[in-house]
């Protein structure tokens, strides 16, 4: 992949309790979890490094107390980190100056909290307009972006309500659109939608793809839902206790678990779901009747009807466009009854 | 999640372990051994003291008595007279503060009373007229009708009418004036220091101790360097009622600021605000429901200070109720205090309906300004038709005089009445009372010898809140001793103590039944209400009239005003109880009896416990003014520190009745810490 | 300012026409101080309404009777009207003593500060007023607080009256109770008035309550100096204040600046001269049949004006 790394960090530690840059030392930058019960320190992140390319949609997932949310408050300098680096666009965010950083998030970064965060007192119109106001944008301008942003969410004709007067998931697109309203480079979402309905849930993860489709942020997105991170993740970070378990696509998590401890997430999720074709189709494309292409990409269980309804195998394409292999009916049933491949 | 816990703890509270019963048996043990010790002491210190011949056993050896006062009293009188910052002296200082405050005081008042002038004294020319009373109550009922409604426009619009119709206008006026200087100074300021104390941990610290002084010294006993700092008038009354009503302003901006969700702040640093964005943007609007509960607070205390203001140059209901009763016009007296309630009522309804304000219509684009704004159009329209009528038809300037109702003949007939007929029963009431009551607790708490009660209040710090606590009891304990006022101490403890005791009996099972029936809510909650904005000077002097001047009248006047706290919180205490405790308690065939007993009053008791200590703060608060009626303890010092312009004495007088109420606090309230502990509440 | 000043000025002697003002050594006001009784608002309502007929501007401060001489020192407040012998001789001496603050003579009326008891009395206790009556009687004025011992409700500590010492010195079977305020000290004696029930108690005139209620003041040993000094002057060889309270004029003061700044008013005060009775009735009207202090006053004025013209001349 020749995508470019947007958001870096590096070694990152945030240790809570007296004296934890002291601590850190002392132990020669790597305590043990031994040394952390002995001291009564609590290593929120321990060690961590991430990378986030330009574009993509990066999960970070655990359950609570694993650290996930003091990671992403790292990431964007809302909490000190007591160690690490953590580069946006090659430059050190921790080195910057308070003023340096009110620019740039102002400018570059967006943010969307669990819940909602809206402010009370403000209408919507004037909540989604509310960081552009706080640069100093008029409000003509201001307010022109901030109905655009609404529209895009679809909550055109609410702008005069208040944030008490609208459901959860009416509450959230508002502060999407809020965190959208600067065109951010950045755009971190705190588990959004884990306060919400399960139903809504689900219809606000497609609609979060369909802006993303139109958008093209690069995104850290926090969350302990597993399907929902198997859903809209580009790659995964699992975490647990302030360690990264694992860092993968989707497919690979699932595939190729690196701990038992993800394993026990990923037993449950549907292979068909994850998988794509091009994990399970027969390299070469030997001359043949074929029913039709499909891109490499596809997962199994969206290609599952037509391979199934064709009588021929269909050829699987790469990202060029160049046919790589096959895929017959048999291994798409394969995948979706369990049975092992080897 | 209290809930369960409450539960677990519940079910395990009839079987407690061994170990939790022998400790329980050992508190029980260490109060008897101390009660008994201290009767003790009580009963025997004056006969210990002539057995002994040692006549510092009774009395704190006079040689070696703090001679504070007078220091004080000197340093009073180097900053009035020569204390000087260079450029300029304190008193300069102070008097330009005076004037910055008199300036929109000034302008408030002639827009409410005196219209506005050129020219002074006898050559002073009307130039604007003030607004007539019309206007006025216009005004207030737009104001409601902004901040909720029409119903609450109508009550607004009532009260101001009771202002008119019972010839308390021009007052009224006054008092309103000085209420709308103090209330803006006091919230302002107390925004400001609780700012400071959000933003400066340290800040906090200083503040802490410094806010529990300005709560529970007395005013009687700041009024004086008052009035040589600020001089004599309005301003200084305005500079008291400061001090006393924004404490609980900085506290509530405080707790406040610190209650905004974090992820509003954090959304708020993501958006790249400033600090002072953050602040007044973000944080300061978030809190803004709380906020208002702390004006509501400066509201009403302000509305509290209006008697005593007006002892130093305030002016207004005030005075009308000093001056009426002054010449033993009970209704009078009584028509000036509903007025103050009346008014109270209605700033209280509207401030409150701003915390919880609903949100405003948005305007459409295209209607004519009058219909945006119906109620400020409507008012500007009745300001303008008033004025120029007024010019004309003197009776739309100013309420006519002829028109004004008085009740005042019948107060005085049913005071009468019930003097003539039921004075005897009262007294037979009062005989029993005092006998059984009021002179038992009186001998014991004046017996107690002034070393011994220092070593006391140390040992129950020691037991109830550890060694802070303990140091903390017998330094102003000992303060109390060190200053020679161990005796008006005492006094003052008893009455506090038997006022409290009285109250909590009547007030507990009030607030129980409060808590339990709506209807009994509506109309306890309105009595209560009443009696805690109603001058405590209005019923002093029936009461005196009734019980004679004495402990007994003091103690009757202290009870009505701190039943108020009692009953609230007992019945937010029985409301608060987890529906399913109840529905446990009847599951398990509780009679309502038990339910009571058993559920009920373990339950609510972290919440009798905070209205017993909010209780003890009225009351002490109340004592004071009780040395109108003639008893003879701390308040009394304070009194005839203040007729005496007596600053040290004044101060330090002041000063051992806030060290009483901060122990008592202390104490009370490590008390309910422990019982919301043990109950899983915290 | 000055303009507007003069222009006003001219609007009022022309337009509204009123008497040209006399002309007075300055237009800052003069601030007389008021207190929390009515026979002083009175005293000190004449003094004004005089002194703006004769052209002064003036201003009522209200202020407490004895922190009000703080105020004089400095010249935030300029005239007190009425300083009591009784009750503010010590507070008076010692800020005249300072030189900042002079005396401007008695006001005309007497200070009269006595035990006072109501005329049904006199049945239940045949030899009153003689205070050696009092001793026969004492069960009468008992209440179970006190009992067997007679109750004498006193005036506030504050107002000092050595009536412990009195009672010490002439052997009297009474104890004090003080009443904090003196609200509380008519509050008490309406109640029983209305019950005629047995009181005694401090009064004092000029005030409204010896108008109001039927009764008398005790006659005790008269008054004198050597009486309160010395214990072997009196009745009882080993006591002092073994007589009655002195009785002693009402006297007024000012802050020594006003002697300077309007003479002419200083003039006018030190003239006033007015006498219990005519105050006593002033009182009346006001404190007993509801007249304002206002029309009380203007009353007074135009009943009086020979004699308060007089004083501005």
């Amino acid at each position: 992949m020749t995508q470019r790394i947007k958001l870096d960090c590096r070694g990152i530690w945030k240790i809570y309790g007296d004296d934890p840059g002291g601590f850190l030392a002392r132990h020669g930058d790597k305590p043990s979890l031994g040394q952390f019960a002995q001291a009564g320190m609590v290593g929120a992140v321990r060690n961590t490094s991430v990378s986030v390319m330009e574009g993509e949609i990066f999960v970070i997932m655990g359950l609570s107390g694993s650290g996930k949310s003091t990671l992403v408050r790292c990431l964007s300098r809302l909490i000190e980190p007591t160690a690490g680096e953590v580069y946006f666009e090659g430059r050190n965010l921790l080195e910057m100056s308070e003023a340096e950083l009110i620019d740039l998030r102002r400018r570059k970064m967006g943010m969307v909290f669990q819940h909602f965060a809206l402010l009370p007192h403000l209408s919507v119109l004037e909540n989604a307009a509310f960081p552009l106001e706080i640069q100093g944008v008029d409000r003509r301008t201001r307010e022109a972006r901030a109905r655009e942003m609404i529209e895009t969410v679809g909550l055109q004709g609410r702008e005069d309500y208040y944030p008490r007067q609208l459901s959860g998931g009416q509450q959230q697109r508002v502060g999407i659109a809020r965190s959208l309203v600067v065109e951010p480079d950045l755009w971190f979402l705190d588990e959004p939608f884990s306060a919400l309905d399960p139903l809504i849930r689900r219809e606000m993860q497609d609609e979060f793809l369909r802006l993303q489709s139109l958008l093209h942020k690069t995104i850290v997105f926090i969350t302990h839902d597993f399907d929902e991170a198997i859903r809209l993740a580009d790659r995964i970070a699992v975490m647990k206790e302030g360690v990264i378990e694992q860092i993968a696509t989707p497919e690979e998590l699932v595939l190729h678990p690196a701990t038992a401890y993800v394993e026990d997430f990923t037993r449950h999720i549907p292979r068909a779901k994850v998988v794509r074709l091009h994990s399970i189709m027969s390299a070469g494309v030997p001359a043949a009747a074929y029913a039709g292409e499909l891109p490499g990409t596809m997962t199994v269980a969206e290609a599952a009807d037509q391979v199934e309804a064709a009588s021929a195998p269909f050829k699987v394409l790469d990202e060029a466009g160049v046919a790589m292999g096959t895929v017959a009916s048999r291994a798409v049933i394969d995948v979706m009854i369990g049975r092992t491949m080897t | 999640m209290s809930g369960t816990a409450g539960q677990g703890e519940a079910v395990s509270l009839p079987m407690p372990t061994q170990a939790q019963d022998k400790a329980r048996k050992r508190g029980w043990l260490f109060w008897l051994l101390l009660f008994v010790t201290t009767w003790g002491f009580s009963q025997w210190s004056f006969a210990l003291y002539k057995a002994l011949d040692a006549r510092w056993i009774i009395r704190f050896p006079k040689q070696y008595e703090l001679q504070l006062d007078t220091v004080i009293s000197r340093l009073m009188s180097w900053l009035v007279e020569e204390a000087s910052f260079g450029w300029f002296t304190f008193q300069q200082f102070t008097r330009f503060l005076s004037a910055l405050v008199e300036a929109p005081y000034d302008w408030v008042r002639s827009l409410l009373i005196d219209g506005f002038s050129t020219g002074i004294g006898q050559q002073a020319v009307q130039q604007v007229p003030p607004l007539s009373w019309i206007a006025v109550i216009v005004m207030a009922m737009a104001i409601a009708a902004y901040a909720r409604n029409a119903r609450l426009a109508l009550l607004a619009g009532g009260c101001f009418l009771y202002l008119a119709l019972f010839g308390q206008w021009e007052s009224a006026m006054v008092t309103l004036a000085s209420v709308a200087i103090a209330v803006p100074i006091g919230v302002g300021g107390g925004l400001l220091l609780g700012i400071l104390s959000y933003r400066v941990p340290v800040a906090e610290r200083i503040l802490r101790p410094l806010l529990d002084l300005m709560q529970t010294v007395p005013v009687f006993a700041y009024l004086v360097p008052i009035l040589f700092l600020f001089g004599f008038g309005p301003v200084s009354a305005l500079v008291a009622t400061v001090i006393y009503a924004m404490p609980p302003m900085v506290r509530v901006s405080t707790v406040a600021l610190k209650s905004v969700p974090e992820d509003i702040i954090e959304a708020g640093r993501m958006m790249g605000c400033t600090q002072r964005q953050l602040l007044w943007k973000v944080c300061i609007p978030t809190a803004m429901p709380s906020l208002m509960v702390g004006v509501n607070q400066v509201i009403m205390l302000s509305l509290n200070m209006v008697i005593i203001a007006s002892m130093i140059g305030a002016g207004g209901l005030g005075y009308d109720v000093l001056t009426a009763l002054r010449r033993l016009d009970i209704g009078g007296g009584i028509e000036a205090g509903l007025a103050i309630v009346v008014m109270a009522i209605a700033l209280d309804r509207v401030s409150q309906a701003f915390a919880t304000r609903n949100v405003r219509q948005r305007f459409i684009k295209g209607v004519p300004y009058h219909q945006r704004h119906p109620l400020l159009s409507t008012v500007l329209l009745v300001l303008l038709l008033t004025t120029v009528l007024g010019q004309f038809l003197p009776f739309v300037q100013s309420y006519p005089d002829d028109y004004t109702l008085s009740t005042s003949r019948y107060w005085a007939a049913g005071m009468e009445w019930i003097n003539v007929n039921f004075f005897d029963q009262l007294e037979a009431v009062k005989t029993v009372l005092l006998t059984v009551l009021l002179l038992p607790v009186k001998r014991f708490f004046g017996g107690i010898p002034w070393a011994w009660g220092i070593i006391a209040m140390g040992l129950i710090g020691w037991r109830i809140g550890g060694w802070r606590l303990a140091l903390m009891c017998t330094l102003m304990t000992f303060f109390l001793a060190w200053n020679g006022l161990w005796a008006k101490s005492m006094v003052t403890v008893y009455l506090c103590a038997v006022s409290v005791l009285l109250a909590s009996v009547i007030g507990i099972p009030l607030g129980v039944w409060a808590g339990q029936s709506a209807r009994a809510n509506s109309i306890i909650g309105t009595v209560i209400d009443t009696l805690q904005t109603l001058p405590s000077f209005v019923y002093l002097i029936p009461v005196v009239m009734l019980f004679r001047v004495g402990d007994f009248s003091a103690m009757i006047a202290v009870v009505l005003y701190a039943l108020a706290p009692a009953v609230r919180y007992a019945a937010h205490g029985i409301r608060s109880i987890d529906t399913e405790m109840i529905e446990a308690g009847k599951v398990s065939g509780c009679t309502s009896r038990q339910l009571l007993w058993r559920i009920k009053f373990p339950l609510a008791t972290p919440s009798l416990l905070l209205g017993l200590n909010q209780t003890i703060m009225l009351a002490l608060s109340m004592l004071v003014i009780t040395a109108l009626v003639g008893t003879r303890d701390l308040g009394q010092e304070v009194y005839i520190a203040l007729t005496k312009a007596n600053t040290g004495q004044g101060i330090i007088a002041g000063l051992s009745v806030a060290f009483i109420a901060i122990m008592a606090d202390r104490i009370v309230a490590a008390l309910a810490r422990r019982s919301q502990q043990r109950l899983g509440l915290e | 300012m000055k303009v507007i000043n003069l222009l006003s000025v001219g609007l009022l002697s022309t337009a509204l026409s009123t008497p040209v003002l006399a002309d007075v050594e300055s237009q800052d006001p003069i601030k007389l101080t008021t207190h929390d009784w009515t026979g002083q608002i009175i005293t000190t309502t004449i003094m004004g309404e005089i002194l703006q007929k004769a052209g002064y501007n003036i201003e009522y401060v209200q202020a407490d009777y004895i922190a009000q001489f703080a105020g004089l020192k400095t010249g935030d407040l300029h005239v007190a009207m009425e300083i009591w012998e009784t009750t503010g001789r010590e507070a008076m001496d010692e800020a005249t003593d300072t030189g900042k603050v002079v005396n401007l003579g008695e006001s005309g009326m007497t200070a009269i500060e006595e035990w006072w008891y109501p005329g049904y009395m006199e049945e239940l206790c045949p030899g009153l007023p003689d205070w050696q009556a009092m001793n026969d009687c004492a069960e009468e004025f008992a209440t179970p607080e006190t009992a067997p011992l007679g109750r004498y409700l006193g005036a506030p500590v504050t107002w000092g009256g050595f009536d412990e010492e009195r009672i010490e010195a002439l052997g009297l079977d009474f104890e004090v109770v003080h009443a904090g305020t003196d609200a509380a000290l008519f509050a008490e004696l309406e109640s029983a008035y209305q019950r005629k029930a047995p009181i005694v108690l401090w009064l004092y005139s000029p005030h409204w309550a010896p108008a109001k209620y039927e009764g008398s003041y005790i006659e005790f040993p008269e008054y004198s100096v050597e009486c309160y000094n010395d214990p072997s002057v009196g009745i009882n060889p080993d006591a002092a204040y073994d007589c009655g309270k002195p009785v002693g004029p009402i006297w007024k003061v000012a802050w020594s600046g006003v002697e300077e700044k309007w003479p002419g008013a200083v003039a006018a005060i030190e003239a006033f001269d007015i006498d219990n009775e005519a105050m006593g009735a002033l009182i009346t009207q006001v404190d007993l049949d509801g007249v304002s202090v206002d029309e009380a006053v203007a009353e007074w004025l135009s009943a009086n004006e020979e004699t308060w013209s007089g004083w501005i001349q």
